[in-house]
């Protein structure tokens, strides 16, 4: 069986042909790259444990064009491009690569065809040098097979690093990379497999805005050069700046597709959200209370590297927002508060007692939760009924009868928290899997509902959850406040923060860098804090 | 804090009466029926085909001694397998304890404090297992394994040439051969012992962690249930009722036996895991174990009674556990749980050791 990888010598090279190179390092053939890379899926759909992600969506990735996918969080742009890829297996529909259609792809096999998605978070080596990342799978060699040309890898991998405007040495290990730079690592390894058609998911997200044009300067000669590119943004004057095409996808269903030049911006945004702007009320309360008393306090909390100097202050009846990108250090200071990770230094106060030597069930009992962000792996026990996820807070206080659980109570308390939170399910018997993204969370705050906490930390409160569930968690979450109950929510979705929050705090690696409070809480404005932009 | 104005749209039948599909305890019940009706067929089968087995019910209640010890010792390992972590150190665990308790009473001490001394120190090993597993974060494979060597090495150091025999009629009587009529002493031991391992694990708190751990460890984490504690707690269950598995055998043998250590942990784990425990963790009920016991007993006494070698025996348990685990596994499929799933998570557990969280 010959395993073939390709090489293609870079383009500065004089002798530009491209060469397949079978698992001894013998030249096989000389290919030229095919002449069109057209890559079309068409009619995909894909269901995650029954629940539909994508359904009926086709999307056509030009030569010479930037394609982009617009829509909310959990729209389903990025399987459509995991399925591309060959990372997920679509449940039912086509894809065809310059007219050859491709059944059962694997990440593997997508490269072989020249396919390439730079992922949301790059999945480097950390321990590996730039170079060797580069050919991570398809390590050049000498004559003798196992023996790797380490020279030839050095000194390809410094043209390709030029030509995607990376400077580094090409010994530096994947570790020492900013964002920025592996994203660029990513592109070229792109290059070296000889891909025509790169896909970007949500790139930009972690970058500056410099970072950010030298990426989208790459693209545009990459386009030139007659690649076919598809990309992912939130930012929608990203997508205008760089597209070629708009595809908008809302609950996993293409709702529009069109030319850069045919649609405008209101038309897009309302494609993707579903209505017109501003309908969606603020489900932020204004400060009518006066029971402004402090619950929390969070003073000069650190865990080196990750961050450093945390002080914040929650009172009774708010609903406060942690804003910050994907790997600022929200979730783990989040984690630290609840006694999940040791903090070096820095003190939390309940209530005016200090908490000290934290653990979760510390912090429970003393009346702080924490709703955690990745609800299937650290949330629910999927294998598990609904009525004991949702007393699994409380094991230590679970009814009695002659020292035994007292199944009939327990679950009695089990529905009258899931009907707070009007958990829908065919029965408290039935495992937490069987129901939907929503109810899983509501069953998740059901859970929380029961410890009677008096501060709250939610990460990522509607992740995984249907548009119109995500309404009903903004209510539940405001209702408490109403309550009395202080809310901390973390979110990377801005727009959630600017419509449920009274004051946001906002982290940039792993530190406070600013506040914004009432009617200062906008999306545009939490935008500029979240990138380390608009400090002084 | 007052509740949240919820709509009361949420019309939720109690669990105990669902008929709904994906009940994950109704599914459970429906394997431990599957063995009481294969148990009944075994019994019928043998009694109809071997004489001798049944005995007029008395020859077939005796039978029970030649398996009760291992049955307690397989108590103690559907208790460390819910949590989804492994002793091997079960079997050499009642050797210890049976050595312990002879020399102790060769020695001069009453034999009711030996076998008390005896099963305290089998705890007290089964924390330090637990210790090991938490506070240095090793897999319980490896370290069970090691004690599992230390252990039986010290069994036979201690017992020396000839291990003791002889025990007083009163321990022989209730550990050992006894009856109370027709009914064995051991079989009210252990009927003893399973009801309050039942119990622990179903109706107790510690219970609760035990089985929430083994479905979603870092859930259970994050829902503030104290998994290292809950854990050696576990090992010290496991280790407690092995010791007291190794005072059956010596009541059983009349001595002190050092040499059948391993030959009482496979069979354990088979009834842990024919009793329908998740190797995984999480999934079983003890009414499980407590069926498979007599499942796997009845089998293999059979076919010793019959006249097979014990060579065939075990061959046949092979085989019955092989055809359980694939049939187990077929239902799952229908149901559309995926196995690899589960195997990914356990290697997802393990790596995730390492890391300092």
């Amino acid at each position: 069986m010959s395993q073939a990888h390709r090489h293609r010598t870079p383009a500065d090279q004089p002798d530009t042909s491209t060469i397949t190179v079978d698992a001894y390092g013998e030249r096989l053939m000389s290919t030229s790259p095919p002449a069109s890379t057209r890559y079309v899926a068409s009619h995909v759909s894909k269901a995650f444990n029954g629940a539909p992600v994508l359904h009926d969506v086709s999307a056509v990735l030009e030569p010479g064009e930037v394609h982009s996918l617009v829509g909310e969080n959990g729209a389903g742009k990025s399987t459509l491009f995991k399925i591309m890829s060959g990372l997920y297996r679509p449940d039912a529909g086509e894809l065809a690569l310059g007219g050859e259609r491709l059944a059962d792809l694997t990440p593997r096999g997508a490269l072989q065809k020249g396919v390439y998605l730079v992922p949301q978070e790059p999945t480097l080596m950390a321990h590996l040098s730039a170079a060797e990342n580069l050919y991570v799978g398809a390590l050049p060699h000498r004559r003798m097979p196992f023996i790797v040309d380490w020279s030839r890898i050095h000194r390809e991998a410094a043209t390709y690093f030029e030509r995607v405007g990376l400077d580094i040495d090409v010994e530096t290990p994947a570790r020492q990379l900013s964002i920025a730079q592996q994203q660029l690592l990513e592109c070229a390894r792109a290059l070296v497999h000889n891909c025509r058609v790169i896909m970007f998911d949500e790139p930009t997200s972690p970058l500056t805005s410099h970072e950010t044009e030298i990426l989208f300067d790459l693209m545009r000669v990459l386009r030139g050069e007659g690649l076919a590119l598809g990309f992912i943004s939130h930012r929608l004057d990203e997508v205008f700046e760089v597209s070629d095409h708009l595809t908008v996808l809302r609950d996993g269903r293409m709702v529009a597709s069109a030319g850069r030049d045919e649609i405008t911006r209101d038309q897009l945004v309302t494609a993707m959200i579903g209505r017109p702007i501003g309908v969606r009320t603020r489900v932020r309360r204004t400060s009518d209370v006066t029971d402004r008393r402090e619950v929390l306090k969070v003073e000069g909390l650190s865990s080196r590297p990750t961050f450093e100097d945390v002080s914040f202050v929650l009172t009774k009846h708010e609903v406060a927002g942690l804003a910050g990108l994907v790997g600022s250090g929200r979730t783990e200071i989040a984690e630290t508060i609840f006694g999940l990770r040791k903090a070096d230094h820095g003190e939390v106060w309940l209530d005016g007692e200090p908490l000290e030597h934290r653990t979760p069930r510390r912090c429970i009992d003393a009346g702080l939760v924490y709703l955690p962000e990745d609800r299937g792996r650290n949330g629910i026990f999927s294998d598990v009924d609904l009525a004991r996820n949702v007393t699994a807070g409380i094991v230590p206080r679970l009814p009695l009868r002659w020292h035994l659980i007292s199944t009939a109570r327990e679950e009695a308390v089990a529905r009258d928290s899931a009907a707070r939170t009007s958990v829908r399910a065919a029965s408290l018997g039935a495992s937490i899997s069987t129901l939907s993204g929503g109810n899983q969370q509501r069953a998740m705050f059901s859970r929380w509902l029961l410890a009677e906490p008096r501060v709250a930390i939610f990460d990522e409160p509607t992740r995984g959850v249907d548009i119109g569930a995500k309404d009903d968690i903004y209510d539940i979450i405001s209702d408490l406040a109403t309550s009395g109950l202080a809310c901390l929510i973390i979110s990377s979705d801005l727009e959630e923060l600017a419509l449920t929050c009274d004051r946001v705090l906002v982290i940039y690696e792993g530190r406070i860098v600013g506040e914004v409070r009432d009617e200062d809480v906008t999306t545009a404005r939490l935008g500029e804090l979240v990138v380390g932009g608009g400090r002084g | 804090m007052t509740a949240a104005a919820a709509a009361p749209g949420a019309e939720l039948r109690p669990a105990v009466k669902s008929e709904a599909r994906g009940d994950s305890r109704r599914r459970d019940r429906n394997w431990v029926l599957a063995l009481v009706a294969l148990l009944a067929a075994e019994v019928v089968y043998f009694s109809g085909t071997v004489p001798g087995f049944f005995g007029g019910g008395t020859g077939l209640l005796a039978l029970t001694e030649q398996f009760l010890d291992v049955g307690a010792i397989a108590l103690g390992l559907a208790v460390v397998i819910l949590t989804g972590e492994i002793d091997l150190s079960a079997g050499t665990m009642s050797s210890f304890a049976g050595i312990v308790m002879a020399v102790l009473w060769r020695d001069g001490l009453e034999i009711w404090v030996a076998v008390v001394v005896a099963l305290l120190l089998s705890a007290a090993v089964g924390a330090l297992n637990g210790l090991i597993i938490t506070v240095f974060k090793v897999d319980s494979l490896l370290v069970t394994l090691a004690m599992q060597f230390i252990l039986g090495s010290v069994a036979t150091a201690l017992g020396g040439a000839s291990p003791p025999y002889g025990f007083p009629k009163s321990f022989v009587s209730i550990a050992g051969t006894g009856t109370i009529g027709p009914v064995p002493n051991q079989l009210i031991v252990f009927a003893v012992l399973a009801l309050v391992i039942s119990l622990l694990v179903g109706r107790t708190r510690v219970g609760r962690s035990l089985t929430l751990i083994g479905f979603n460890r870092p859930a259970a984490r994050y829902s503030g249930i104290r998994v290292n504690r809950t854990i050696v707690g576990a090992f010290v269950v496991s280790g407690l009722m092995a010791g007291i598995g190794g005072i059956l055998v010596s009541g059983l043998y009349n001595a002190a036996r050092d040499d059948i250590g391993n030959s009482l942990l496979l069979p354990g784990i088979t009834i842990a895991v024919l009793g329908g425990v998740d190797i995984f963790g999480g999934k079983g009920r003890i009414s499980g174990v407590i069926v498979a016991t007599f499942v796997l007993g009845f089998l293999t006494e059979g076919l010793l009674v019959a006249g097979d070698s014990s060579l065939s025996a075990t061959m046949v348990t092979g085989i019955l556990l092989l055809v359980c685990l694939a049939f187990k596994i077929g239902l799952d499929h229908r149901r559309g749980v995926d196995d690899r799933a589960l195997v990914s998570r356990r290697f997802r557990r393990l790596q995730s050791i390492g890391d300092p969280s």
